[in-house]
C-alpha cells in the first residue's frame, strides 16, 4: 500500500488533516453548544425574575386569583412546559398543572438536591448553577430555573398578610422552558459544520494532491519510465515543460543519457577496429 | 613527551563476524522501536475504550481525593490546550519528517492524551469532548506511528542491504 511516493506522501498528511480538522470541528461545536445554552439558561433566569417581579404585588395583596391567574397564563405560553410556585416547606402552592397544587416536592429530586444536598440548604445559587436539564414525563427535553423568592420589608410589614422578618426564603418559583428550538438549531448547525467540514477537507486534500501529482509524481513517473525503458538517448517530445529542481534532474538523466550512449560507441569503435586489426595479421 | 600511539585494542579493526553481529543488533533494536510505537497506539486506544464508557472501569473519585486535587480546570481551557498541543505535534512531526530526524516513541503523546481525558472527565465534560481528543490523538499518533514505521523500515532495508554486500564479498573471497 505505502510503497509508491504518491501514498507514502499524501496518505499520512491528508489522514493527519482530516483527524485534526474532525477534532476541532468537534471542539468548535462544543464552544458554540454551551454559549448557546448558557444564552438559553440566560433567557430563562430573566423569565423567572420577570415572572417574580409581575407577581410581587399580588403576593404583597395575597391576592391567590390573580397570583393563580398569573401563573396559568404564562404556563400557556409556548414552550413553556411547567411553572409553579411552591413555599418554603416544598408545598406547591399555585401550578399551570391544577393537579400539582397541595402536593410537596421531592427535595432530593433534580434541581432541589443542588440546595438541598447538605444538611444545610443552601441560601443563594449563581446563575448557571440555578437550572437544571432533563426529561419531562411526556418526554421533552426540558430546561428548568428554581429562582428563590426571598423575604423584603414589605413582606414583613404589611398588616394584613405578614411573614416574620427573620424568615429569609419565602417561597420558590420553578419555570421550565422546552429545548425543543435549541436541540433544532444544535441539529442544524451540527448539519452544516459536518458539511463545510467535508468541502474543507476535499478541496484542501484534493488540491494538494493534485499539485502534487501534476508538480511531483507525473514528472518523476515520466523520468522513470523513460530510464526504465532506454528507449532513446533524448527525452519524449511529449515531456512536461518543467522548471526548477526537475527540469535540471530532467537535464542530468538527459546529460548522463548521452554520456553513456557516447561512451557504448567509443567501445564499439574501439572493438570493431582491434578486431579488424587482428583480421589483418 | 610521549609518542605513545593509540592502545592496540582500540586500533584493531572488528572483525566482519562483529561488524555482522553489530548490524544485526541494529535491526533488533530498530524493529524493536517500530513495536514500541504500536504499543503506544494500543495503549491510547485501551484508555479512549475506557474513556467512551467515562471511565466507568474505575471507581468514582471520593470527595476527599475531589478536594485535593483542588478545582479542575475551566472546559475551553482545556479545550485550547488540547487544540494547540495537536497542532503543534503534527507540526513538528512533518518538520522531522521533513528533515528526516529520527522518531520518538508516541508513549508520551499516549501520556498527554491521556491527561486531557482526565481533565475532561474532572471537569464533568468528557462525555461532550471525547471525539476531539480520540480524533486529535488518532492523528498525532498515526502520523507519528507512521514516520516511526516508515524511518524505522526503512533502516532495516539499508541495513539488510549492508548484510547481504557482506554476504556476498564473504562469498567472493571464499570462492
Amino acid at each position: 500500500m505505502f510503497s509508491s511516493i504518491n501514498s507514502r506522501a499524501i496518505v499520512p498528511v491528508a489522514c493527519a488533516v482530516t483527524g485534526f480538522v474532525i477534532a476541532c470541528c468537534v471542539l468548535l461545536y462544543t464552544f458554540v453548544k454551551d454559549d448557546l445554552v448558557k444564552g438559553e439558561i440566560q433567557h430563562a433566569v430573566d423569565l423567572s425574575d420577570t415572572v417574580i417581579k409581575s407577581t410581587r404585588y399580588a403576593m404583597l395583596k395575597d391576592d391567590r386569583d390573580t397570583l393563580s391567574n398569573i401563573i396559568s397564563s404564562i404556563g400557556e405560553q409556548n414552550q413553556v412546559e411547567h411553572v409553579r410556585i411552591f413555599n418554603k416547606k416544598g408545598l406547591i402552592m399555585f401550578s399551570r398543572d391544577a393537579r400539582e397544587v397541595d402536593q410537596f416536592i421531592d427535595k432530593s429530586a433534580a434541581g432541589c438536591n443542588e440546595c438541598h444536598a447538605g444538611t444545610v440548604a443552601k441560601r443563594s445559587l449563581g446563575t448557571m448553577a440555578k437550572a437544571r436539564q432533563f426529561t419531562n414525563a411526556e418526554g421533552h427535553d426540558v430546561l428548568a430555573i428554581t429562582a428563590p423568592i426571598y423575604n423584603e420589608p414589605e413582606c414583613s410589614n404589611v398588616a394584613c398578610h405578614f411573614h416574620e422578618a427573620r424568615q429569609s426564603l419565602l417561597g420558590t418559583l420553578d419555570i421550565g422552558v422546552s429545548q425543543a428550538p435549541l436541540k433544532q438549531t444544535l441539529g442544524q448547525l451540527q448539519n452544516r459544520m459536518i458539511m463545510f467540514s467535508g468541502m474543507v477537507l476535499v478541496l484542501t486534500v484534493g488540491a494538494v494532491c493534485a499539485l502534487l501529482y501534476s508538480q511531483v509524481f507525473l514528472p518523476i513517473k515520466k523520468l522513470v519510465d523513460f530510464t526504465e525503458a532506454s528507449r532513446g538517448d533524448i527525452l519524449d517530445d511529449d515531456f512536461p515543460e518543467m522548471s526548477g529542481d526537475m527540469a535540471r534532474l530532467a537535464d542530468a538523466f538527459q546529460k548522463m543519457t548521452c554520456r553513456v550512449r557516447e561512451l557504448e560507441r567509443r567501445d564499439q569503435a574501439k572493438g570493431s577496429k582491434s578486431s579488424s586489426r587482428e583480421s589483418l595479421l | 613527551m610521549s609518542q605513545a600511539g593509540p592502545h592496540p585494542e582500540v586500533q584493531q579493526i572488528p572483525g566482519r563476524e562483529d561488524l555482522r553481529q553489530r548490524i544485526e543488533a541494529r535491526i533488533r533494536r530498530m524493529e524493536r522501536a517500530s513495536g514500541y510505537g504500536l504499543w503506544s497506539m494500543v495503549l491510547f486506544l485501551l484508555v479512549s475504550l475506557a474513556a467512551f464508557d467515562g471511565f466507568s472501569i474505575f471507581p468514582d473519585l471520593s470527595e476527599d481525593v475531589r478536594k485535593f486535587l483542588g478545582a479542575p480546570p475551566p472546559g475551553q481551557m482545556i479545550s485550547l490546550a488540547l487544540v494547540v498541543y495537536a497542532f503543534s505535534s503534527i507540526v513538528r512531526t512533518l518538520a522531522r519528517m521533513s528533515r528526516n530526524i529520527q522518531p520518538y516513541m508516541g508513549l508520551m503523546h499516549a501520556a498527554f492524551f491521556t491527561a486531557f481525558y482526565s481533565f475532561y472527565y474532572l471537569s464533568g465534560i468528557l462525555q461532550d469532548n471525547f471525539w476531539a481528543v480520540f480524533f486529535a490523538g488518532i492523528s498525532v499518533m498515526g502520523l507519528e506511528n507512521y514516520y516511526l514505521w516508515s524511518h524505522s523500515s526503512e533502516a532495516v532495508r539499508k541495513e539488510r542491504a549492508l548484510l547481504e554486500t557482506m554476504r556476498r564479498n564473504g562469498d567472493g573471497e571464499r570462492g
